[in-house]
């Protein structure tokens, strides 16, 4: 077994995992499907592009700002479109939140255009070898960044008083707002926070792909495949999920065939769905079924 | 429920009138139009019959098929490789494109169509991603690099006859299927699904089987169109048949329409593919963030689409004004 394949695949896996747990939340709290995510991870990669380039920004230093400009715009379309919509049911969501991304996609084309642009920090050519096996800094460096955001968002969902409100609006909205939850802010307040996740996730893809308004379409059918993996609304599960994710692109890339790799992981989703909907560690975290 | 089935047969000679005198027009159409817009229009026609194909699915049985171009996909590729690497006629060729569409819906839909809710809609992406991505690998379809057809034979304009009437046809099939299905047992089913799944499986309507009958149905009509489709522009890629905006657009034709009504879908399609046509058409570069605003613009403000509507409008009429209030 080559541990490149498998080190590259862990690597890029952490930042799977990173962007689909806005994805997840969203699903495991309001019970939406929310399509506009990819638009959210583009901004973000964006958001760091200029900062980086107009500027100096060293890229890690725009994660702030990458989260604070995304959690006021999840927090307005929530609050202004997403909330209204949501009566409709789930087959009107997902065509708003698809509408929303088509929106937003087509307002970068137009601002920024189609031009492929990267960031290319000073440091992001040098690397350590560990066995054979060459790691760049930058990647490890994204890697502990997204483990880092992964588990500063999981002490904020179960040790603060508003996350612990996010996890009782999830188990049940009318009984949280029984309590005195004001469901309809945590809402607004899930759906920001989610658009900041992936947001900052697509600040740090910045440094590693190249930034495009299609990026973002490239991740959302990763971002479903990782949840599916890992079961929607868990935190862990979606961390799990992309480093299974990453190893098994990185080991169809080079074992079986490059050509085939989102082929396999679309069939791995489509698998799931039909032998283990629940995800592969079973117990959702959230209680929304259906 | 009972009351507006009712009424909604007392109406149908009024509305059957309106069908069928708009079908004498479009009909005589070509007379009097050509080129552009006989092109245009035939790409309505299109677009309509899968919008009534994707209705059954999502408007009927209640399930968001959000990948269902993938039957258009499927349709165009099997009448490219019978007609060029087997030298098929394209009758036999997008019969067998159609069944082809269908079989696999029905194959794939006993496990998928059990799903609920999100996890039908995710499945259905999946697929729909997946196929695009083995049609790119595999060699028979020329990958990537796209296929090209054997040109229809005869001059342009008997081209453009040809698939402005195929389509058409395609068309009132879909309607004319839809009528028959919305009035007869599996019509109810779908309804009963739509409404209480569980009350349905209970009452004894085997629902899987019902949802795997819309849904193959569905994929029939749909995978004809992609066929025609393909042979109409005899070129294909699999980034273009493939591509999700093909089933979003739909989507959209359905829900500005109405779904769950007859007629809907059509007007849905209509309205929105002229709209396109006549206003965005010059702006290439904003259409898909124009398409996104009017989704947005449609659940906000018409979320039971175009026939919702002018029932609504109906009920005011008759009601009116002292049940305006209540909703």
């Amino acid at each position: 077994m080559d541990w490149q394949v498998i080190i590259n695949g862990l690597l890029l896996g952490g930042l799977y995992g990173l962007a689909a747990i806005g994805f997840s939340l969203i699903w495991g709290v309001m019970n939406i499907v929310d399509l506009a995510q990819g638009a959210y991870l583009t901004l973000g990669a964006y958001i760091t592009f200029w900062l980086f380039n107009l500027w100096g920004v060293d890229p890690f230093l725009t994660l702030p700002i990458s989260a604070l400009v995304l959690f006021g715009l999840g927090y307005l379309i929530e609050s202004q479109i997403i909330k209204r919509v949501l009566r409709y049911g789930l087959v009107m969501m997902l065509v708003v939140t698809y509408g929303l991304n088509l929106l937003l996609q087509n307002a970068m084309l137009v601002a920024w255009s189609a031009d492929y642009r990267s960031v290319t920090p000073a440091y992001s050519g040098a690397g350590l070898v560990i066995g054979g096996a060459s790691i760049p800094y930058i990647r490890l460096a994204l890697f502990i960044a997204a483990l880092l955001l992964v588990g500063l968002l999981t002490f904020f969902l179960s040790r603060t008083r508003m996350g612990n409100a996010i996890r009782a609006t999830s188990l049940n909205r009318l009984a949280a707002s029984f309590v005195g939850v004001r469901t309809d802010f945590i809402y607004a307040l899930t759906y920001g926070l989610a658009a900041a996740t992936v947001g900052m996730a697509g600040s740090l893809i910045s440094m590693v792909y190249t930034v495009s308004p299609s990026l973002g379409g490239t991740f959302m059918t990763k971002i479903f495949v990782v949840t599916v993996l890992g079961g929607f609304g868990s935190i862990s599960g979606a961390v799990v999920g992309g480093l299974i994710l990453g190893v098994t692109e990185a080991l169809t890339a080079s074992y079986v065939a490059p050509g085939l790799m989102n082929a396999v992981s679309f069939i791995m989703l489509v698998l799931i769905l039909i032998f283990r909907p629940q995800g592969l560690f079973g117990k959702q975290f959230y209680g929304v079924t259906n | 429920m009972d009351k507006t089935v009712t009424a909604a047969r007392k109406r149908s000679p009024a509305g059957l009138i309106i069908l069928v005198l708009a079908a004498i027009i479009l009909a005589l159409l070509p007379l009097v139009i050509q080129g552009y817009w006989i092109r245009v229009i035939t790409s309505l026609f299109m677009y309509a019959a899968m919008a009534e194909a994707l209705n059954l699915v999502v408007g009927y049985a209640g399930y968001a098929a959000f990948g269902n171009g993938v039957f258009f996909g499927i349709g165009a590729y099997m009448t490219a490789i019978l007609m060029t690497h087997y030298k098929w006629g394209f009758f036999p060729a997008s019969a067998i494109s159609g069944l082809t569409a269908m079989l696999i819906a029905f194959i794939l839909g006993w496990p998928v169509l059990r799903l609920r809710g999100h996890y039908f809609a995710i499945a259905t992406i999946g697929i729909n991603m997946a196929v695009m991505e083995i049609v790119t690998y595999v060699g028979i379809t020329g990958g990537g690099k796209g296929i090209s057809l054997p040109l229809y034979p005869g001059d342009i304009v008997k081209q453009g006859m040809f698939f402005y009437y195929s389509m058409f046809i395609l068309m009132l099939v879909s309607i004319a299927i839809t009528a028959w299905i919305v009035h007869g047992r599996l019509g109810y089913g779908l309804r009963a699904i739509k409404t209480q799944p569980d009350a349905a499986e209970v009452m004894g309507i085997d629902t899987t089987l019902y949802k795997v009958y819309a849904w193959s149905i569905s994929a029939l009509i749909t995978g004809i169109a992609g066929s025609l489709n393909a042979y109409w522009l005899t070129f294909l890629e699999p980034i273009y048949v493939f591509d999700i905006m093909i089933s979003v657009e739909v989507f959209v034709m359905v829900l500005l329409g109405g779904p769950g009504t007859i007629l809907g879908p059509i007007l849905g399609a209509f309205f929105l593919k002229l709209l396109s046509e006549l206003v965005w058409s010059q702006f290439t570069l904003i259409h898909m963030g124009v398409l996104g605003l009017i989704i947005v613009v449609i659940s906000l403000f018409l979320p039971a689409g175009l026939m919702g509507l002018l029932r609504q409008a109906g009920r005011w009429r008759r009601t009116a004004p002292q049940s305006l209030g209540n909703r």
